[in-house]
Order: structure tokens, then sequence, then C-alpha cells
């Protein structure tokens, strides 16, 4: 393994991160080379490496600057409205389908965990009914998804909410945590980030450890935020 | 090719009155009527018929009481403590006749002896078809030859009307063995299942009741695989309405004032649980100060004039609209059949055949009642098709007025049934009502929101059938495309989520039917049973309590459907079950309807059960409904012919038998669930 060939082979690694708008540190860089075979074709590396840099932690994994970071003091509410250029480069904390209440949520969950998703084990609850050709029924509803609010992170670890202003295709509470998107031309209004399709590209990923805890607190979550929510 | 002559012919129905209209019809007049000995209910009518098939002949036309046959186990198994209930999948069964049955299989048995044929006119479903086969069995000790092909033969009916008897008469068929067959597997499946839980669950459960409660009262705690998943339906929505959080949403209103007329337009998100998104997109709208309109559009609009009438129908609307509980409007129907006034009431088909004279029926109703005028127009020329379902036994049609009466000729109770029953019918003999609707699209910022006119044009079916709304809203005033104005009012409003009501027993109908639980005819029995067994009780609804799911959504502006027209339930199989052991004879007391919708509320030892059972595991589930769907699923394979009746059992009673097991190893459970509920003890 020449050492000529190692810096050639990570400057066309970072280059290719950086345009994908994961800039890789160099620590992450070394770290990456040590898993891998320099032997591999550059192509697959350049994959390998993105895969692996979309499932780590940002704050960990890509420089620092201002290309890379939200804005000091956009979370600001008091500030009305202000308009990013970006592009910027961000992680999923937290997913919250915003557009059904938490109680239904909890009991849709319940209804997996009795097994009722499987087949032949569903229980029908909701009959539908039919009184015209523009009749929508509750069940239409009850599995209307979204819009979905989420908590987003930057590589130096400030965080910030967003909302889906229409509906971003790969968002949804099947969405892993950790997940990536970069987001360009974007607004943010009273500290709340505004998501549409022509601003935000779902890189995707996911922090395996983040999910699993994230999945597995769920429904308590929700049952938190259910009881707190009755106050206003 | 008949060997030998026919002479007589031995006619049985199922009930003495089906017996008696069969008689007079055939007869032309000319009965003469004999007495049974030992039953004062059922008599031996003798008259003189020719058969399209056999030519003139003497009949006997008499009846049974429903199911002549009674099974049990044998001696050695009935009293309860005399073996481990699991025995009891596989203890022999025995079949006989009743005590109080004798006189009839007697009076069948002697009339036999001199008849060359046996005619089966009991009703065309899958009981009627079981019945048939033990009518036969008892026949068969009587005359031997009447066990050989062709000597015993059924009619099939689905109303008392002359013509279509006289008609029945002449094209018998041959009795369906498989449907009987089907039937008897479910008798022997209740039985042993019925038993053995049913057993086990008493003796596990009923002395710590007794115990605790320090008296004798507490009786059988009985186990049904129908009654357990009805139970479970009432028991899962009252935890739901117990353990419900209400939750505050917020919503965007946007009113403008054109022409004097003020319209309210709705939000395309209709409202979001999270108070500072709102905010946001609430201060964006004003912020943009204007609302362009993005879309007018007029177009038609249709209300559905109903489906024909099926069982389940009946019994939501029953209990909707008449304020009649299912078991009293099966009643009620089933009288209204046997006087001939309409079709039989258990059915699951909701199409009408191309063939049948729907006009004629029609014709018949303009004689009289608050419908004769509507009638008339039909009649006149308003006639439309009847829409089709997509269910259809194949033994019945849907149910319908077969005769004129008049009202005054009914009991109260008769009259709201038959009512329904005929307006029902010239509902669906009528057009779809008609309307026009508009709908406006506007975009307020980046939020988009709507509002709806309707103009009902036409009313058609809504003028005869009264149970049923569509009014027109308030005309809106005239918006183009592009036009852009300043709202009169934008705000942000708050709302909460409340709780579903109580099942009430259309919504427990609805689900029962929807999961697969029991069929037509047995739902208002499973019912029935789970209030005899103190499973549940019944209340009246309080005024103004919320029906149906929870989410409360602002109320729409626009058109309003109260009382929508109930869901039309999925046909699962083709036949019905249900104990028809003494129904004949003396009429149904009049139990008086009852008032106001009524919600099922579970006692705590309903609840009890179901959370014990439902903390031994979700492969068990007696509470919930797949494995009686699957059961229903397996009848119905039997009577297509694609199972046996003993691979049926076999695999049922292996299927139950797993969960006895289970069951067993975990009564800690029910007891611990017992112990929370019924005694209050802290779980």
């Amino acid at each position: 393994m020449a050492n000529g060939n190692a810096a050639e082979i990570g400057a066309s690694i970072s280059t290719f991160l950086t345009a994908k708008g994961v800039p890789p540190t160099k620590a992450w860089l070394h770290t990456f080379f040590s898993s891998v075979r320099l032997t591999t074709p550059v192509i697959a590396l350049q994959q390998t490496a993105l895969f692996q840099i979309r499932n780590a932690d940002l704050q960990t994994s890509i420089t620092r600057s201002a290309s890379t970071l939200l804005p000091p003091g956009i979370t600001d509410p008091a500030t009305k409205e202000k308009h990013v250029r970006g592009p910027i480069t961000v992680q999923v904390l937290d997913i919250e389908d915003i557009g059904r209440s938490r109680w239904s949520q909890v009991e849709a969950l319940e209804a997996v965990d009795r097994g009722e998703t499987t087949k032949g084990r569903e229980v029908i609850r909701i009959v539908p009914e039919e009184s015209g050709p523009d009749s929508t029924t509750l069940a239409d509803a009850a599995k209307s998804s979204g819009p979905h609010k989420l908590l987003l992170q930057d590589a130096s670890g400030a965080q910030a909410y967003a909302m889906e202003v229409l509906p971003l295709k790969g968002v949804g509470v099947q969405m892993s945590v950790g997940g990536k998107l970069v987001l360009r031309d974007f607004m943010v209004a009273r500290g709340l980030i505004l998501l549409e399709p022509r601003n935000v590209e779902v890189l995707g990923g996911k922090v395996e450890a983040w999910d699993k805890k994230w999945r597995e607190e769920q429904k308590q979550r929700l049952k938190a935020k259910a009881s707190i929510g009755e106050g206003g | 090719m008949p060997v030998a002559r026919v002479n007589r012919v031995l006619c049985v129905a199922e009930k003495p009155s089906i017996a008696k209209a069969v008689a007079n019809h055939l007869a032309g007049g000319q009965v003469t009527t004999r007495n049974v000995r030992g039953n004062p209910y059922v008599k031996n009518y003798e008259f003189q018929y020719t058969f399209q098939t056999w030519g003139a002949c003497t009949v006997t036309m008499t009846s049974v009481l429903g199911h002549l046959l009674s099974h049990d186990f044998d001696a050695r198994y009935k009293a309860w403590k005399s073996c481990d209930p699991s025995q009891l999948f596989e203890a022999s069964i025995d079949d006989f006749v009743e005590e109080s049955k004798q006189p009839l299989a007697d009076n069948i048995q002697s009339q036999a002896r001199y008849c060359q044929i046996l005619y089966i006119w009991t009703d065309c479903d899958r009981e009627g078809e079981n019945i048939g086969t033990e009518i036969r069995s008892v026949a068969v000790k009587g005359n031997p030859s009447l066990s050989q092909p062709g000597k015993t033969v059924r009619a099939r009916f689905s109303n008392i009307e002359r013509a279509h008897i006289i008609n029945a008469a002449g094209n018998p068929i041959a009795l369906d063995e498989a449907q009987s067959n089907a039937v008897q597997s479910r008798i022997e499946l209740d039985l042993r299942i019925g038993a053995s839980f049913t057993r086990n669950l008493t003796l596990s459960v009923q002395p710590m009741l007794r115990q605790h409660f320090g008296n004798d009262d507490q009786g059988v705690i009985s186990y049904g695989s129908c009654q357990f998943p009805t139970l479970g339906f009432v028991v899962e929505r009252y935890l739901r309405v117990r353990n419900f959080v209400p939750e505050t949403f917020w919503s965007i209103k946007v009113m403008h004032e054109k022409d004097r007329v003020k319209v309210n337009f709705r939000w395309a998100r209709n409202h979001l649980f999270d108070r500072m998104v709102v905010v946001v997109l609430f201060e964006r709208c004003l912020a943009a100060k204007t609302a362009r309109v993005t879309k007018v559009q007029t177009k038609p609009t249709s209300k559905w004039k109903p489906l024909p009438l099926t069982t389940v129908e009946l019994q939501k609307c029953g209990s909707t609209f008449l304020r009649l509980d299912s078991a009293r409007v099966m009643q009620v129907a089933e009288g209204l059949y046997q006087k001939g006034w309409i079709s039989y009431p258990r059915t699951e088909t909701d199409q009408f055949d191309r063939d049948m004279d729907l006009r004629a029926l029609v014709q018949k109703q303009t004689q009289g009642g608050d419908w004769a005028q509507f009638a008339q127009g039909l009649v006149d020329g308003g006639f439309s098709l009847p829409r089709s379902g997509r269910n259809n036994d194949k033994a019945h049609p849907p149910i319908h007025p077969v005769n004129f009466v008049n009202p005054t000729q009914l009991n109260q109770d008769e009259q709201r049934v038959h009512e329904f029953v005929v307006r029902r019918f010239l509902a669906c003999c009528s057009e779809d009502a008609r309307g026009s609707k508009t709908d406006i699209s506007i975009v307020f910022g980046s939020e988009l929101f709507s509002t709806s006119g309707l103009t009902v044009l036409e009313r058609n079916y809504l003028d005869v059938y009264k149970y049923d709304r569509w009014t027109s809203s308030q005309e809106l005033p005239r918006f183009q495309e592009g036009e852009v104005f300043e709202p009169t009012e934008a705000l942000m409003s708050e709302g909460q989520t409340s709780p579903p009501g109580y099942l009430t027993e259309p919504e427990l109908i609805a689900l029962m039917d929807a999961n697969g639980i029991g069929t037509d005819a047995t739902m208002a029995e499973h019912i029935s049973k789970i209030k005899e067994r103190q499973y549940v009780e019944t209340r009246a609804r309080a005024r103004g309590a919320r029906q149906g799911d929870d989410d409360d959504g602002a109320a729409s502006d626009g058109e309003t459907a109260a009382g929508a027209a109930p869901a039309a339930g999925r046909g699962r199989g083709r036949g019905r079950a249900r104990g028809r052991g003494g129904r004949g004879g003396g009429g149904g007391e009049d139990r008086g309807a009852t008032n106001g919708m009524q919600e099922f509320i579970p006692t705590t030892l309903g609840v009890a059960l179901v959370e014990g059972y439902e903390n031994m595991g979700f492969e068990i589930s007696l509470t919930k409904p797949f494995l009686r769907k699957e059961m229903e699923l397996k009848m119905k394979a039997i009577c297509e012919g694609r199972k046996t009746k003993a691979e049926v059992v076999h695999e049922t009673i292996e299927q139950y038998r797993d969960v006895y097991v289970r069951t067993q190893q975990r009564l800690d459970t029910l007891r611990a669930a017992v112990r929370k509920y019924c005694f209050g003890e802290n779980g």
C-alpha cells in the first residue's frame, strides 16, 4: 500500500462525499481507511464511505464550517422570517406525526403489540360506510399520516425544529433516526424550519443505537406527550 | 322412473304456521285438520293435491318445532365432576329425541308408514337442511324405503305467498347433505368446545367468586366461541373509553363574507396537534394578507338509494331507527314472514334477481298505507332498478314485502318493522337523490382551505325513505378562479379530542359482521347470551354523548348526513346457525320496545374474563374474533364440498385443545384478573 496512493484515494473520497453534502473530517477518513482494503476499486470505496458516513453521528464525522452548520440564532422565535441558502447537512433526531392525536397513535402501536397486524389476525374496528360517490370514510381519516415535525441537528450539535409544509418522500414515522438531510434555499419562520420537496434532499442513513432506542421508547413518549398536551 | 305409484305424500314443515299456510295454498281450502297426540301446537293437515311430479295424491302436511333431535354427552360424562373437562373433546355424543319432542317424532314416524314420498318444507337455510335430515332419520324408522334416492325431497321457497308456494311444490329438489353436515359439525364443535371450556372456566373461577361474596348466587360462567369475541368487542371499547386521554388540537379558520353570505372555509390540514406549528403557519397566512381562489367547480352529485335489505341491515336499522333491539326485531320480522307479509327475514343477499317481478311487488303497495302515493308514482314511470350489493347467499332474496297488508291489522311493533321493510323496498326501486355540489378551494399564505355547498335538486327515494337525511346547505356566493380577496376573518381556534361512546347495538352488530362472528341469524342470540350471563349490561345512552370514533373533527359546513345509511356488511358464508329448539307454537310475548339508544357496559366479571384471557397471550385469543372466523370459514368449506365434516371437526378440536392446554397452564392469570376486577384488589 503506497502512501501516495492512499492520499489520492483519500482526496477522491473526500471530494465525492463533499459533493454529496457530507464533507468528512480527517479523523473520520482515517478511521474509515482502517476498516477497508485500499485495493478495492475507488468507486466501491466511495459508495462504502457514503454508506458509513450516512450512518454516523454528524458531530464526529463531518467538518464544521459556515457551509455545513445551521446559522446561529435561527431558532430565535423573535425573528419572524429568515431565508437560508445552505446547503446544510442535518441529521434527524426525532420525528412526530402532528396530524393525528398521540393517543390514536398509541392505540395503533398497541394493536401491533397485540398481534393484530399479523395476517389472519386483523381485527376490523372501523366499518366503512357508503352513502354516495363523494363519501370519505373514518378509516381514511385514521390512516392519513402527517404532516411531520422533525427535530434536526447539525454537525456542531445545534438543534432546530422543522416541519413538512408539503409532504416529503421518505419522511415519516418509519424513517430512521439519525437519517441525513441536505437543506438548500429554505425559510425559517419564528425558529421553525419549513421543509418542502424542492429544498430538501433526503440522503438517508440511520444511527443504529439512536434508532433502536427511539423505537423502544416511542409508545412511552407518545403517552407522555398526550398527557401534557391536554394542558394546551 | 317411479316404479311404484305414488299415492301419499308426507310434507313436514319447520313450524306449524308454515304447515298451515302451505296446506291451505295447495288444498285451495279443502283441508281436514287433525290433532297430534301429545302436542297442542302441531296439527296434521290432510288434503288432495295433484303434483307435477307424482300426479294426484293424498297429502298429509305436518310440522316440527325447530330441531327434532338433541345432542348431549353419554351419561358417563354428563356430571361436571365426572371427568376432566378435556376428555369432552373425545367423549361420545348421543343423538336423541328429547322428551317434549317425542310426540312430534312419533307422529312423523307413524305418518311415514303410509307414504311413498317424504317432502321436506323446512326453511331454506343450513339449519333447515339439517332439520330436514333429522326428520328424514325419524321417518325412515317408520318407513325404510324413504331413504332410497328420490324418495325424500325438499321444497325451495322464500316466502309463503300463494303462487310462490305452488311453484315450489311443483319443483322439488334434493336435500343438501353438505349443508346439513356443516350444521352437524357446528353442533358437535359447539358442544365439545363449549362444554369443556365452560366446565373448566366455571370450576376454576366460580369457587373463588362464591367464597368472596359469601353466597351461592354465582351461576355458571359459560364459554362460547361466539360469545367471547362478542364480549371482547364490548370490553375493548369500554377500556378504550376509560383509558382515553383527551388532547388539544389547533386549527385555522377562515371566514369571508360576500354578497351578504358568510362563507366558512375549512383548513385542508383539518387540525394539528402542535400549537407552535399552527401559530407559525397562521402568522404566515396573515402576512400574505390576501387569499386567492384556486378552484371553483360545480358538478352533479347524488346520494345513493339504499341497498336491498339483509338481516344484518335490518337489525342495525331496527336499533337505530325503530328503537327495537336486534332480538326483538328478528322476532317481529319472523312473525311477519309467517303471516305472509314479508319474505324470509334471514338472508345475506343484497341483490335482487334479474327475473324477479319487482314492479308487481311495487304495484301491491299502491293499495294503501302512507306510501301508497309514492308507490303509484313508481308504477307510473318512476321505477328504477335496485342497486346490487356484493352478497348473494343463493338461498333467499333480500327482505321485501310480499303482499299488501293494512297496517291497522298489525300491532305496534309489527307496524314499525313492516313499514321499514316496505319503505326500504320502495326506496330500492326509486332513483338516487340528485343534487349539485360546488367546491371552492383557496390558497391563503402557504395554506389551503376549501368549502362546499350542496343544493338538493331531486329528493327521489328520500321522499319514501324517511330514515336518511340530505339537505341543501346555504347557498354559496359566486366565486371565480383567480379571484383575490382579503378574508373577513381569520382565526386560530382550539378544540379537544373526545372519547368514543360505549358500543351501541348497531355498532356491535357491524363489528361482528365485519369480523365474521356469528351469522346473520345468530348475532342477536350471541348478544342476548352475554346479557343473560351477566357479562354485560345495557343502559340508555346519555343525550349528546358522542357516537363513533374519537378525534373530533369540526363539523363540515355544506352537506350533512345525519343518520347516514348504515354500512353494507361483508357476506361471509352461506348459512345461519341458530338454536331453533323451542320457538314454535305460542307467539312471543310483547317485551315492550326498548326506548332510546342502548349502549353496552361490561360487568366486572366480563372485564375480568377478557383481561384474564388476553393476558394469557395473544396466540390464545379466545376473546378475539379470528378463531371463530376460521371456524365459520370451515363451515363454508363443508357446504361447498371442499372439506369433510370429519376433517373440520378434527382440525378445530386440535386447535382448541391446544388453546385449552395453554389456558390450563395460565389459569393464575385469569384468577388474578378476577381478583383485580371483581374483588377490587390491586392488580
